[in-house]
Formats: structure tokens, C-alpha cells, sequence
């Protein structure tokens, strides 16, 4: 009957293992004790079988050390009771602590008679500096106390672990554990201020000459800001004075070293007694380099004249905490002013962005998933959140000033910088997972921050909560998963949505900041105009339309967005454009609302290209793209052609038979635009799509002249073959969004008709055609320039081919076979181009290369236009291209090796620049070196050239054609390179650095100056 | 505001200084000064002082012409020999754009990236010149040959000299602007003295070296003779060389240590020895960059013309002083090429960056020269692989052009205005016909 009623007793009290307990309840160190009357109290503790087990090692260990009866009595007593199964329950380390020394038992277990705070007995730095002294054998009312005693370094582990364990079991046996988190947290700060202080006591009976010193451990990180947990390196900065006038510098940095190192040793270093932490003294100035203690003056002049951001930054919860504190003070009073001065320095923009980055994107750490620390939506970005916050309003607003993240919380909060209800969830997380990390690291005293993921340890935690609901493993990983996504969302909301103006308040609950706050928040996520985008906000979010209600969620979120890119300005204005253009249309909005990423990367687009900016309103479908990365791949040609086909059977004008093309070509150049700016395109595929658009352009614009030509001679239908080739860039796939279209109009009048009148029809199709291209219409004009016929502007735009084939025989120059090089057919009779393409061959592959003769022409051609087409007051090198180095340099290089060797290698018979570089490498016309360096070079003009474009949306050459050099050309061009704002000097760095080794390639190569380097 | 900064100008109202001069130097060195009156310091510590940067050689691309000069506040020096009743005070100032970017050609910014890139391997830069130059009696007409105030020689004691009493007066000055002096003595040539500075952060040392010369200049001009840094102005007397000695530190340890090393020299000083020589052709127009410059190297005496090392060998283009094995500290390498008529801020940074990429390549040593390479035949020098420094500007120009170690160091910017303006200086020189060719040539033919 007992046993019955026993086993079911100990599985309701939560043993795991109820037949084991039974066994051992009935050992007979525990019979002792007659532990079956309080079987039910294990129900409270965290791992009752771990519990047990431990309970009567501790037994054992009483009784040999003749402490029986004080254990008897402590297990009588509910309140100790209840402490000491507790520990057991929860640290295996504590346990095993007691059991060796069983003296501290009672030290542990008796609960205080003092005042407490939710359930944890106060204590004060002071008090606990009073009994760590004491340990030691020092005399607390000492200005400097010495350790007295022998073995004082043991004495201090003891006596600290024997402080630790005592508000252990306060805390384990709190009524409301994240109620008494901070008390706890702080607790644990002044206990490790106590150590310290008896470290530095041992320290002194250790070092001659210490009483001429003073020395004064400041307290950093969160020891500083009095919210440490159990186990955790302890960050403090050393300063030091003399206290005797004999004593010079030299003197006291040598004294004052030896104590830190000392004090240091008598907490970190092995000894009889396990180690208590890591002393860790690393944010002093210089890092692991610099000195161990400095002088206040010496402090000082580091923080004004080197110290970087982020060191002023850990100064925000810098304290005293133990040695000298008159020093400390002063210490404190000497730098704090610095760190909200630094906060107003000019690269704090860049920080804080950076910060908020870090916050947003987060680097995937190992073990992340398991990560409470560091993880997302871990401590740490708590930790951040709130420090960001800090730093961007406590420049002006003194009252934010507070060193714990939970006094910062409701400092914010106080403030009206974050909404009471986000406060609350945000202090209530912050609590949640510090009492988690607590009870995972008062386990074994490890300095551990990973979630075990084991069941039974899982378990473990749960129980040693005590949070209402919280029992078995699996309610402990929802609830760790909930606070970690509810952190995540918490960021955005914070940071963000007070940025709403008070009528557009998402509900009543939130906080609308003023306006100086709104625009410090929007200064520091690097908004130029903050005054500027809360008008733009304002617009964005007022009224009680549909779309303003869509906005007024989402735009919060967006504004971080915009801040992503290089001109959150310029974003957010072409946003509030465009929604006042679509806002009323419902897909537009259910886009941005239900898209996924689409308005992230509608947001990027608009911060980072003027060009798409302006594009996008004209043509609002484009932002259906967004949804769907593959919707931004390139069109193939083929896929245009049945679309054109498509849609000309609905057009019969010239015009609209053009305008189709044209239409075409602006939709695939804002794909293009849209693909290369969110790097979704690479830049040779977006060059050739940019090609593409262009050819069905021209495809429309032949089709529709045709039309148009017949019709003005008064012919019925055309009298020749028409076929049109790209030269230049365009032959080569190799366009520019700017490019002009460079073509040659072929002809082959039909038998039997009258050439002249064939000849004429086909100059007046070949100048339709251009008119179609350019003529006024909503569609952006296609200049197409037939500069490169034979005659040039002397010739007819259109020959037959004939007529080619006698020019090129007899009259052409160097030049122009050079210039055939490039010449692609693009649209037209394909037999023609065929016919003309094995007519050009010969010209432009020589069997024999190039006589010496014609090489020289070329060259001397080259020289001449380095110089004379070159734009007055533009520097050669920043001359992307016609520069040196750049584009024509490399270009004209690889039209040299084709002309000379392409007869004798077909691999080199390309119209593209990258392939035919290629080809030579690989022929061993040049070398690998080189040819890697032309195509660096050549890449690199023109990705620039490319990106100024699309980042200042103008087309003139003036501009596009030159490395940018105004700053915030330059931002916006290293962003689309995918570079920090920060490193924006790099890329003209980079591009001169190109260019230089790509010239003396040139000359080497092309030139062939025997004695380049 | 910082303290240092309200320690400025307190010291100026205290002192009742009258003017603040703003310091920088352009690409070839010269010292340029702003002077402002101090009411207008405190906006200049917070806004920086606008001035058109291209009318400054060498300093900006012509479209970020609108340059802002930033005091450095911890630079600050009342200049001594301005006396006391008025007195004048300097900072050297950083060159920034209106965006506050450290300009790319500032040559303090170009030896601070230098130094920069030697902190990122974990060590700082401590150097220490020994400055040569000659007092000559006063002239103006560039056609004589100019005269010394005396004719002593090497350590020469002379009593009641002029030169004696400018070396103290120049260096109480010196002193006066913190800037402390190690060693002073009459040099080998008549006229021409030495000054070692104290050694110090080559950042520092570079701004104590453009005050130096303004002492110098200044006292010079006190005491009623000429000044000059020419490297070689006279024909049968030495040059002026600066040699360097540089030491690495890695936090308070010298890097160039190691008490079992051969000659007291650890691996890392061996490889940042190694890149120097491997470099120092690249470097000459840097750190020798005019056309005189290169008199002075192949002028005979005992000037480094050859790329060879030794230790205390005096005709080697590094040298290796012996340090007492009981100052570690004091391990260092002399670089003797380099002259006085140099822009100390690039000299530091190209020696800095090639013994640093000797230390990142592991460059292996050469094998030392143990006999004077002077007295050594051109066949005997080739088959030992000992190499020349550049024999002129123009072929220290060629080989300038080929280097990356330079472009880098300088920036692609400055790289090229340095080589165009030497060129020029070059082409500029060629044109010259000088009294010893009409001598040679006039009659002859």
C-alpha cells in the first residue's frame, strides 16, 4: 500500500525516474532525515532526481564532517527547505560546491532576515565589499585593506561562490523570477565588485610598495551597468595615481601593473579552488596592445585624440567598482562627457547605420538557431535596439542616459521615444531571456548561451522558470521561439513606426515622436533631408483612403528601406510620386502589401537609381517584376520577336508600327535597369540585353519605314532586300542604356528592277527609319547614327551590296575594315546578311594579317583621336572612354590582334570586345596576365558607365562617359557596385589602378613601344 | 569640442597670441600657411578653413577644388622665434573635402593610410632623420657659386663660429617647439651641418621635419647666412643626405629584435630590410626626387649608390647601427638614400610600405656586402647581383612608373601628378645649357 502510494507521490512531484527516487529515498544517509514527509516539495524544483541524488551526497558529506545536525535543522525549516532543494535541483555545480564544503552550508541555505526585493535580499556594493574584505582577512574600514591570511586567494573563491550560491537560491525560489531578474542581475555585479575588491587585497600582500599607489578598477560592459549573469567574463579598465610624491609615472604604471595583474590572477588563475571568471581587460585604450593600467591623464588623452566610435560607446556603462574609488569618480567625470560628444561626430550616421544593419540583417553566426545571445532575436539585439536608440536621442535628452538596457527601456519609454506597450513586451523579453540565460548557466556555471536542445535539460530549465505554464521542454521552445520572432518584430516597430505622424498612429498605443526626435531618428538612418522626408511622410499617410491606410502600415518598415540605399531622399520622394500616380490602382498596393520582397526591392530601386525613379511611374506594371525574381531575367530575343509579331497584328501605321518597337525597348531597358540595380543581372548579360532592345527597335522601325518609304515614292511595294547590321557596341552585344545604335543599311535590289529607283527607295527606308526611331512620341527616341558607311556623311545611307562590295575592294581604308569587325546583322532579308557577311570576311579577317603600313595607319589613327576627341577639362585618366586605359584603348588592342590574326585563328572571328580578348589569350597572342587585365579594365569602364546612368538617370555623354567625381555620384555608383557608402573613394581607386596597368598593356600590345614597363 | 581643443585657445587668449598659422605641405613638400586671427580658430576647429585646393600643387582633382584645412589640434606651437610680445602660433591641419573625407593627395592623409596599413599588421612606425644642410654667407645671385661660412670639416670644433651659434640657437628653438633634438655637429663639407632629431612616430616626425626646416629657414635669416637643403650644391663637397633610421614596434616590444639573431636583427627586421632593397629602386624619386638629388647619389663620397646592406657599413644603402645588447629598444635599420630636399610625409610612407611588403611577402635578405661596393668593379658588383639606384631622375621616373608598391602607397591620384610634375621638372632641367658645357663645348667646336 505504502509503496504504491510512494511511487505515485514521487511522480507527481515530478521525478523522472519515480522507481529509482524510491530507492534512494529509502538510503539510509536520507532516512536519516525522514525526507518521505516532504516529497511533495520537490514538486517546485527544477530536476527533482538530480535533486535527490544530491541530497544525500550532501548527507554524507555532513555527517563525516560532523555537520549533521545543521543540516537537520535546515531541512526542518520550510523557507531553507525549499532554498537548499532548489539548488540542488537546478546546479549540479552549487550542489557539488556545498558537498565540499559543507561549512558554507548554512552561509547558502539560511534565508536572509533583511529587507528584500521581490523576493531576493538586498544587498549593497558596500556590504558586500565589507564581507569579501573579511574573508580575506582585511580590514574593510582600511583605505587600502591588505589580506591578512594565508591562502586568502582560496578563501576569496570560497567565499564568492558561497555569495553566488546564497542569491541563487533566493532567486530559484522567487516568487515572480522575471520580476526578480534586475535585482538578481545587479546582485550578481556587486558580488563579483566584492571579489574584486579582495582580489586587489591579496594583491597588495603580494606587491612591495602597493600602499603608494591607488588603483581603481572601472567596471565595464554589463558588469558596469550592474545587469551581469552568473557566469560571465568581467570587462574593467584599470586607473592608476601615485599616492606618494617620490614616485614618478614609470613608478606608478609599474606598481599599479603588478596589482592589476595580480588581482587579476587571484581571480582567473588555477589554484586550489576552481577559477570565478575571466578578469578581462581588454577595452582598455589600444586593446590587447596597449598598456594594463594608465593614468588618468594618459586616459584622457587617448579618448580625445584615438579613440575610436565604438570604444566610446562601451564607456556608456563604465563604473567604478572597486580600488580607488575617489580615482574612479574621477575617472568617470573626466570621460563621460566625451561619449555623448563623440555621438555627435561625423561618421556617427555611418555608425549608427551600421549598427542598425547589424540589428536588421544579422550576421548568421554558428549554432545561430540554438544562439540565445547572439541568435536573432536574441539578448543582443534587445541589447542594440536599445543602445541605437540611446545614441541617436540621448545627444539631446539627457534623461536616456542610463546604463541598463531595462532603465534605458523605461527611460525610452518615459520619453514618448517608444510606445508603453512596446516597452513592456520589450522589457518583459529582455527579462524572459536573461532569467533563461540565467537558469541554463547556473546549471554547471558554465559560461554557456546555447539552448541545450537535449530533452532532459530542456526539461530542466523549464522547471527552474517558474513561469506560469512553463513545465515540460516542449512549452519552454515555444515559448523561447515566440520571444525571439516577438524581439525581431519589436526592432521594426520601435525604431520605425513612431516615425508616423500622430493622426497616422497605427492604434492609439503607439507613440508619434515629435518632430526634433522624428528627425534625429531619420538623421541617423542617414536621411540628408530629415525635415523634407517627414513631409513626404506626412503626405504618404494621411486621409482615411484605402491607400493611405495600406501606407501608413507599411511605410514604417520602407523607411528603413529607403535608408538601404545610397539617397534615401530621392527614394522616398519618388515613392510618394508614385503612389500618388497608382495609389488608387489595387494590384499596385496588394503588390507592396502581399509581394514579399517586391517592396524592399521597389524601395532599394528607387534609393539607388534616378533613372528607374523617373522610369517607373511611366510604366507601373514594371512593379509587378518585382515579385518574382525571374520576371527581371532578360527577354531573349526570340521571346521579343513573337511578341513584336504579336502586336503588329494589330498596327498598320508606320508610326504605331515603330512606336511597338520603341515601346518594347523602354520596358526591356527598365527589366534590364531593374535586374542590374538589385544585382540580379550580371553586366554582360544586361549589355547584351540592352542590345536586344535596341534590335527590336530597329526590327519595328525597319518594318514601319518600309511602309512609310513605299508610300512616299509612290511605290506599291519595296524593290529590294533589305537587311540592317549593328557596328560599334551594338554589333558587339556590348551596349550601353545610352548607347546610340550604330548600323549599316545593306540592300539587294529584286532582278529585273530598276536600280536607281531600288537604290532611292532604299535611302528614303534607311532615313524612315531613323525618323521612326526619333520622332515624337511617349516612347524614348532610339537614335540610330549611320556615321560608319562607306563615304561617311558624303555616302548615301543605303548601298546595295554591289556597291559595298566594290567600295570595300577598292576604295575602303584600314579604318573601316577594322570598323566591320563589329558588323552583326540585326534585322532584315537573311540571306542578304549572310551574303554580306561572307562578302566582309576577307576584309575584315585578312588571310595574311596586316602589313606593317596599315598597322602603323591605325595606330597613328588612335594617337590622333586620343587627343583631339578627348573632352576639354577632363582629365585622360578619369575618361572612361576615351581615357587611357579605358574603353577604346582596349578595345581598339583587340581589334588589332583580330585584324592581324584572325585570318589565321577563326576562335578570334567575334564582334564582342571580352570574347575576342579571350580568344587571343588563348591563341597566345597574349598573355594571361594581360589579357585578365584589359578585361578588368574594359569590365570595369563600362559597369561605370553603366551605373552612372542608372544612378543619375542623364544620358549625355558629358556625364556618363567620366568616373564620377561629385561625392554623391560617387555614393550612389559604389552602392550599385554593392560597396559601402564608406568606401566610395575606392572605386575611383580602383578604376584609375585598372586603367593604369590596361594602358601599359596598350602600349606594349598595341602601340608596341619596345620599352613600356 | 574636444579638450585639447579648448586647451588651444586658452593657451591663445593666456598668451595673447596674435595669429594662428595653419600648416599643410603639397606633393613636392613645400610648407603652405594659412594665417588666421584667432577669433576665427574656434569655427575653424569646427568647420575647417575653405581655400582653393587647386591652386595647391599636386592636391586635388581639379573638380574638388574647394578644399577645407582642418587644425590638428594637438600639433599646437607657439612659434619661438616670434618672440613673446606678439607671439605666433602653428598647427599642422588635415586636408579634408567639404564632405569631410580626408583628401586622397594630403600627403599627411597618404602617410597616415601608410601607417594605417602598418598598424592593421600590428605595428607602429618610429623613425629618427639626421638632417643635413649648409650655411652659406648670404647671396642672391643663383649664377655664383655659393659660399659656406666656413671651412671646417667633420665634428670640427670651431670656436666663436657662426655655425656654432646658429646649431644652438636653431636647436633652443627646436626644443622650444617640443620637438626634440638627439645629436649636433659640424659635417664633412665646409658650411654643412647635422642635426639628429630624437626619434619619434613617423606621422610626428614628418611634422617635425617641415617645423624644422621653417627653424632652420628662420634662423638662418636671424643670424644673417643662407640655409640650404640642397642635396648637392656644391661639386667638391658631400650632398646633404637625411638618412632614416627605422624601427617597428609591436605594442612596447621592437620588432626588429632578437638578441639571437644574427647582428641583433629578428626575422621580421630581416624581411623589412629585405623589401627596402628590393624596392629602392621604385622608391628613389620619392624619397631623392630632384634632378639634383641624383648628384648627390652618384656624386662619390659616401653615398648609397648601390641597393646592398651591411651592418655599420657605411657605403651600403642600409645600413645596420650596432645597439647595446642590453637596449633591445634601440634596433633599427638606417635607409641612406634619401635626402633633405624631400616630402618626409611620402618618403616615410613608400619606406614604411616597401619594408612592410617584405615582412608580408616574406622577402628573403640578400646576403650582406662586407666590402666597400664602391671600390668593386661594374663586372665584380654584377656577378655579386648588387644593383644601382636610379643614376637620374628621368630612370628613377622609368622604374617609379612600373611600380605598384608606389601607386598604391601614393594613391593612383597623387601617383600620377607626382610623375607628371617630376617629368616635367625633368624635361625642364634637359633644356638647360650650363657654364660647364659652354666651358667644354663653346670653344672646342
Amino acid at each position: 500500500m505504502r509503496e504504491q502510494s510512494l511511487t505515485s507521490q514521487l511522480r507527481k512531484a515530478g521525478f523522472a525516474d519515480p522507481a529509482r527516487a524510491e530507492q534512494l529515498v529509502d538510503d539510509p544517509a536520507l532516512a536519516a532525515l525522514r525526507s518521505y514527509r516532504y516529497l511533495a516539495d520537490f514538486h517546485d524544483v527544477a530536476d527533482p532526481d538530480q535533486c535527490l541524488l544530491a541530497l544525500i551526497r550532501l548527507c554524507e558529506a555532513c555527517e563525516a564532517a560532523r555537520l549533521g545536525a545543521v543540516l537537520h535543522g535546515l531541512i526542518e525549516q520550510p523557507a531553507s527547505r525549499a532554498r537548499l532543494l532548489a539548488l540542488l535541483g537546478m546546479s549540479s555545480s552549487l550542489g557539488d560546491f556545498l558537498i565540499s564544503h559543507p561549512t558554507c552550508l548554512e552561509a547558502v541555505v539560511r534565508p536572509s532576515s533583511g529587507a528584500s526585493r521581490c523576493g531576493i535580499p538586498i544587498t549593497t556594493l558596500a556590504h558586500e565589499r565589507e564581507v569579501a574584505l573579511r574573508a580575506v582577512g582585511a580590514d574593510p574600514n582600511d583605505l587600502f585593506p591588505v589580506a591578512r591570511i594565508e591562502d586568502g586567494v582560496n578563501r576569496l573563491r570560497i567565499h564568492y561562490l558561497t555569495r553566488i550560491g546564497a542569491l541563487a537560491a533566493s532567486d530559484l525560489t522567487a516568487p515572480d523570477p522575471l520580476a526578480a531578474m534586475p535585482e538578481v542581475a545587479s546582485q550578481i555585479a556587486d558580488i563579483v565588485g566584492g571579489a574584486l575588491e579582495a582580489a586587489l587585497a591579496t594583491a597588495r600582500a603580494e606587491t612591495e610598495d602597493a600602499d603608494k599607489v591607488g588603483l581603481a578598477i572601472i567596471a565595464m560592459g554589463k558588469t558596469g551597468a550592474r545587469e551581469l549573469n552568473y557566469i560571465s567574463d568581467v570587462d574593467v579598465v584599470y586607473v592608476a595615481r601615485a599616492l606618494d610624491d617620490s614616485l614618478d609615472e614609470d613608478g606608478v604604471i609599474r606598481i599599479a601593473s603588478r596589482l592589476a595583474t595580480c588581482a587579476g590572477r587571484a581571480v582567473s588563475a588555477s589554484a586550489g579552488e576552481p577559477a570565478l571568471w575571466m578578469l578581462d581587460a581588454n577595452l582598455r585604450p589600444e586593446g590587447k596592445d596597449g598598456p594594463l593600467v594608465r593614468t588618468l591623464d594618459s586616459h584622457v588623452a587617448y579618448y580625445r585624440r584615438w579613440a575610436k566610435g565604438w570604444e566610446f560607446q562601451a564607456l556608456l556603462k563604465a563604473r567604478p567598482i572597486a580600488g580607488d574609488m575617489e580615482l574612479g569618480e574621477r575617472y568617470i567625470e573626466e570621460l563621460s562627457p566625451h561619449v555623448w560628444v563623440a555621438a555627435s561626430r561625423s561618421n556617427f550616421v555611418e555608425d549608427s547605420r551600421a549598427m542598425r544593419r547589424r540589428v536588421e540583417e544579422h550576421v548568421p553566426a554558428r549554432e545561430q538557431e540554438r544562439q540565445l545571445k547572439l541568435g536573432k532575436g536574441g539578448l543582443r539585439d534587445v541589447e542594440f535596439t536599445v543602445q541605437l536608440l540611446q545614441l541617436v536621442h540621448g545627444r539631446t535628452d539627457e534623461s536616456l542616459r542610463k546604463s541598463s538596457t531595462l532603465g534605458a527601456i523605461a527611460a525610452l519609454r518615459d520619453g514618448g521615444y517608444v510606445a508603453r506597450k512596446d516597452a513592456e513586451l520589450l522589457d518583459r523579453d529582455y527579462r524572459l531571456l536573461r532569467t533563461l540565460e540565467h537558469r541554463i548557466q547556473l546549471q554547471r556555471l558554465r559560461r554557456s548561451h546555447l539552448v541545450p536542445s537535449g530533452q532532459a535539460e530542456l526539461r530542466r530549465v523549464a522547471r527552474g522558470m517558474k513561469c506560469a505554464g512553463i513545465t515540460s521542454a516542449a512549452d519552454l521552445e515555444h515559448l523561447w521561439q515566440g520571444t525571439r520572432r516577438e524581439v525581431r518584430q519589436l526592432h521594426q516597430a520601435i525604431y520605425y513606426r513612431p516615425l508616423l505622424p500622430e493622426a497616422a498612429k497605427l492604434s492609439p498605443d503607439d507613440v508619434s515622436l515629435n518632430s526634433d526626435a522624428a528627425k534625429e531618428r531619420l538623421a541617423s538612418m542617414g536621411y540628408r533631408d530629415p525635415a523634407g522626408a517627414l513631409n513626404h511622410i506626412t503626405a504618404l499617410t494621411a486621409g482615411v483612403s484605402r491607400t493611405a491606410a495600406i501606407q501608413r502600415q507599411l511605410l514604417p518598415v520602407m523607411l528603413g528601406w529607403f535608408a538601404q540605399g545610397p539617397e534615401p531622399d530621392s527614394g522616398l520622394l519618388a515613392f510618394r510620386v508614385l503612389s500618388e500616380r497608382m495609389g488608387r490602382t489595387s494590384w499596385y498596393m496588394r503588390t507592396l502589401r502581399d509581394g514579399g520582397a517586391a517592396a524592399e526591392r521597389l524601395c532599394l530601386i528607387l534609393s539607388s537609381s534616378r533613372y528607374l525613379a523617373d522610369q517607373i511611374p511611366g510604366l507601373a506594371e514594371s512593379v509587378s517584376w518585382l515579385v518574382d525574381k525571374e520576371e527581371l531575367e532578360p527577354r531573349t530575343r526570340e521571346e521579343l520577336d513573337t511578341e513584336l509579331e504579336s502586336m503588329l497584328t494589330r498596327r498598320g501605321e508606320p508610326s504605331q508600327i515603330a512606336g511597338a518597337g520603341r515601346y518594347l525597348r523602354r520596358r526591356e531597358l527598365m527589366r534590364t535597369a531593374m535586374g542590374q540595380v538589385l544585382r540580379v543581372v550580371d553586366p554582360v548579360a544586361s549589355r547584351a540585353a540592352v542590345s536586344h532592345a535596341a534590335e527590336i527597335a530597329i526590327d519595328a522601325g525597319l518594318r514601319g519605314a518600309v511602309i512609310a518609304a513605299c508610300k512616299k515614292l509612290g511605290v506599291s511595294e519595296p524593290l529590294s532586300r533589305y537587311a540592317v547590321f549593328a557596328l560599334g557596341r551594338m554589333g558587339g552585344k556590348e551596349m550601353g542604356y545610352a548607347s546610340d545604335a550604330d548600323i549599316l543599311f545593306v540592300h539587294d535590289p529584286f532582278p529585273g528592277v530598276d536600280e536607281v529607283a531600288a537604290q532611292r527607295l532604299a535611302n528614303e527606308v534607311a532615313s524612315q527609319l531613323a525618323r521612326l526611331l526619333k520622332e515624337t512620341s511617349p516612347e524614348p527616341p532610339m537614335p540610330v547614327d549611320y556615321d560608319l558607311r562607306p563615304e561617311g556623311r558624303n555616302g548615301p545611307l543605303a548601298r546595295s551590296i554591289a556597291s559595298f562590295a566594290e567600295y570595300y575592294e577598292r576604295w575602303a581604308e584600314v579604318w573601316e575594315y577594322q570598323s566591320l569587325l563589329r558588323a552583326r546583322p540585326i534585322t532584315g532579308d537573311s540571306d542578304l546578311a549572310r551574303q554580306f557577311v561572307d562578302l566582309i570576311a576577307a576584309y575584315r579577317y585578312p588571310q595574311d594579317g596586316l602589313p606593317e603600313p596599315a598597322l602603323r595607319e591605325i595606330r597613328r589613327i588612335k594617337a590622333r583621336v586620343e587627343i583631339e576627341r578627348m573632352p576639354r577639362g577632363v582629365r585622360p585618366q578619369h575618361h572612361l572612354k576615351l581615357g587611357r586605359g579605358g574603353l577604346a584603348d582596349v578595345e581598339w588592342t583587340a581589334q588589332l590582334l583580330q585584324l592581324k590574326y584572325a585570318g589565321r585563328y577563326p576562335a578570334l572571328r567575334t564582334t564582342a570586345t571580352l570574347p575576342a580578348l579571350q580568344a587571343a589569350r588563348e591563341a597566345g597572342l597574349l598573355d594571361h596576365e594581360d589579357a585578365e587585365r584589359l578585361c578588368t579594365a574594359w569590365g570595369l569602364a563600362s559597369l561605370l558607365r553603366d551605373l552612372n546612368f542608372l544612378g543619375t538617370g542623364r544620358a549625355q555623354a558629358s556625364r556618363i562617359d567620366v568616373l564620377p567625381h561629385e561625392l554623391g555620384e560617387l555614393a550612389v555608383v559604389a552602392s550599385l557596385m554593392g560597396k559601402d557608402i564608406s568606401d566610395r573613394h575606392d572605386v575611383v581607386e580602383e578604376y584609375l589602378r585598372a586603367a593604369r596597368r590596361s594602358r601599359t598593356i596598350v602600349e606594349r600590345v598595341f602601340y608596341a613601344h619596345p620599352d613600356s614597363p | 569640442m574636444d579638450r585639447q581643443q579648448e586647451y588651444v585657445l586658452r593657451t591663445i587668449e593666456e598668451q595673447g597670441v596674435r595669429f594662428v598659422r595653419l600648416w599643410f605641405t603639397d606633393v613636392v613638400g613645400k610648407l603652405k600657411s594659412v594665417a588666421i586671427a584667432p577669433a576665427e580658430l574656434e569655427e575653424a576647429f569646427a568647420d575647417g578653413i575653405g581655400f582653393d585646393g587647386s591652386a595647391i600643387q599636386g592636391l586635388t582633382r581639379v573638380y574638388e577644388s574647394d578644399m577645407l584645412a582642418r587644425p590638428d589640434a594637438a600639433t599646437f606651437q607657439l612659434l619661438p622665434w616670434r618672440g613673446t610680445d606678439h607671439p605666433v602660433a602653428r598647427m599642422f591641419c588635415d586636408i579634408t573635402t567639404r564632405d569631410d573625407e580626408p583628401a586622397r593627395t594630403d600627403p599627411r592623409n597618404i602617410l597616415k593610410r601608410a601607417l594605417d596599413k602598418a598598424a592593421e599588421m600590428g605595428f607602429t612606425c618610429y623613425v629618427h632623420p639626421e638632417v643635413e644642410f649648409f650655411l652659406f654667407q648670404q647671396e642672391t645671385d643663383p649664377e655664383t657659386v655659393p659660399v659656406p661660412i666656413d671651412s671646417a670639416s667633420y665634428f670640427d670644433h670651431v670656436t666663436r663660429s657662426t655655425a656654432h651659434d646658429f646649431r644652438r640657437e636653431a636647436i633652443l628653438n627646436l626644443e622650444e617647439m617640443g620637438i626634440s633634438v638627439e645629436f649636433s655637429h659640424h659635417e664633412a663639407g665646409p658650411g654643412q651641418n647635422e642635426i639628429d632629431l630624437h626619434f619619434s612616430d613617423a606621422l610626428s616626425m614628418a611634422d617635425n621635419l617641415m617645423t624644422f626646416k621653417a627653424v632652420i629657414e628662420e634662423v638662418a635669416i636671424r643670424q644673417g647666412v643662407q640655409a640650404s637643403f640642397m642635396p648637392k650644391p656644391l661639386i667638391d663637397a658631400p650632398g646633404s643626405g637625411m638618412h632614416t633610421h627605422m624601427s617597428l614596434f609591436e605594442g612596447e616590444r621592437n620588432a626588429f629584435s632578437d638578441p639571437v639573431g644574427e647582428y641583433g636583427l629578428s626575422t621580421t627586421g630581416r624581411q623589412f630590410m629585405a623589401g627596402l632593397l628590393r624596392h629602392a629602386g621604385e622608391i628613389t624619386a620619392v624619397t631623392n626626387q630632384h634632378v639634383n638629388s641624383y648628384k648627390r647619389l652618384w656624386g662619390k663620397g659616401e653615398a648609397p649608390s648601390y641597393v646592398c646592406w651591411g651592418p655599420n657599413n657605411r657605403s651600403a644603402l642600409v645600413r645596420l647601427p650596432r645597439y647595446r645588447h642590453d637596449r633591445p629598444q634601440a634596433a633599427r635599420m638606417e635607409y641612406r638614400a634619401i635626402d633633405s630636399a624631400v616630402n618626409p610625409y611620402l618618403a616615410f610612407a613608400v619606406m614604411i610600405r616597401a619594408g612592410l611588403a617584405g615582412i608580408e611577402g616574406n622577402y628573403e635578405l640578400p646576403e650582406q656586402a662586407d666590402t666597400d661596393v664602391f671600390l668593386l668593379s661594374d663586372l665584380e658588383r654584377r656577378i655579386l647581383g648588387i644593383q644601382s639606384l636610379p643614376s637620374s631622375l628621368s630612370h628613377a621616373l622609368e622604374l617609379m612608373e612600373g611600380s605598384e608598391l608606389v601607386a598604391e602607397t601614393l594613391g593612383e591620384d597623387c601617383f600620377d601628378y607626382f610623375l607628371r610634375d617630376k617629368r616635367h621638372e625633368w624635361e625642364q632641367y634637359s633644356h638647360q645649357i650650363t657654364p660647364a658645357e659652354r666651358r667644354r663645348f663653346l670653344a672646342t667646336y
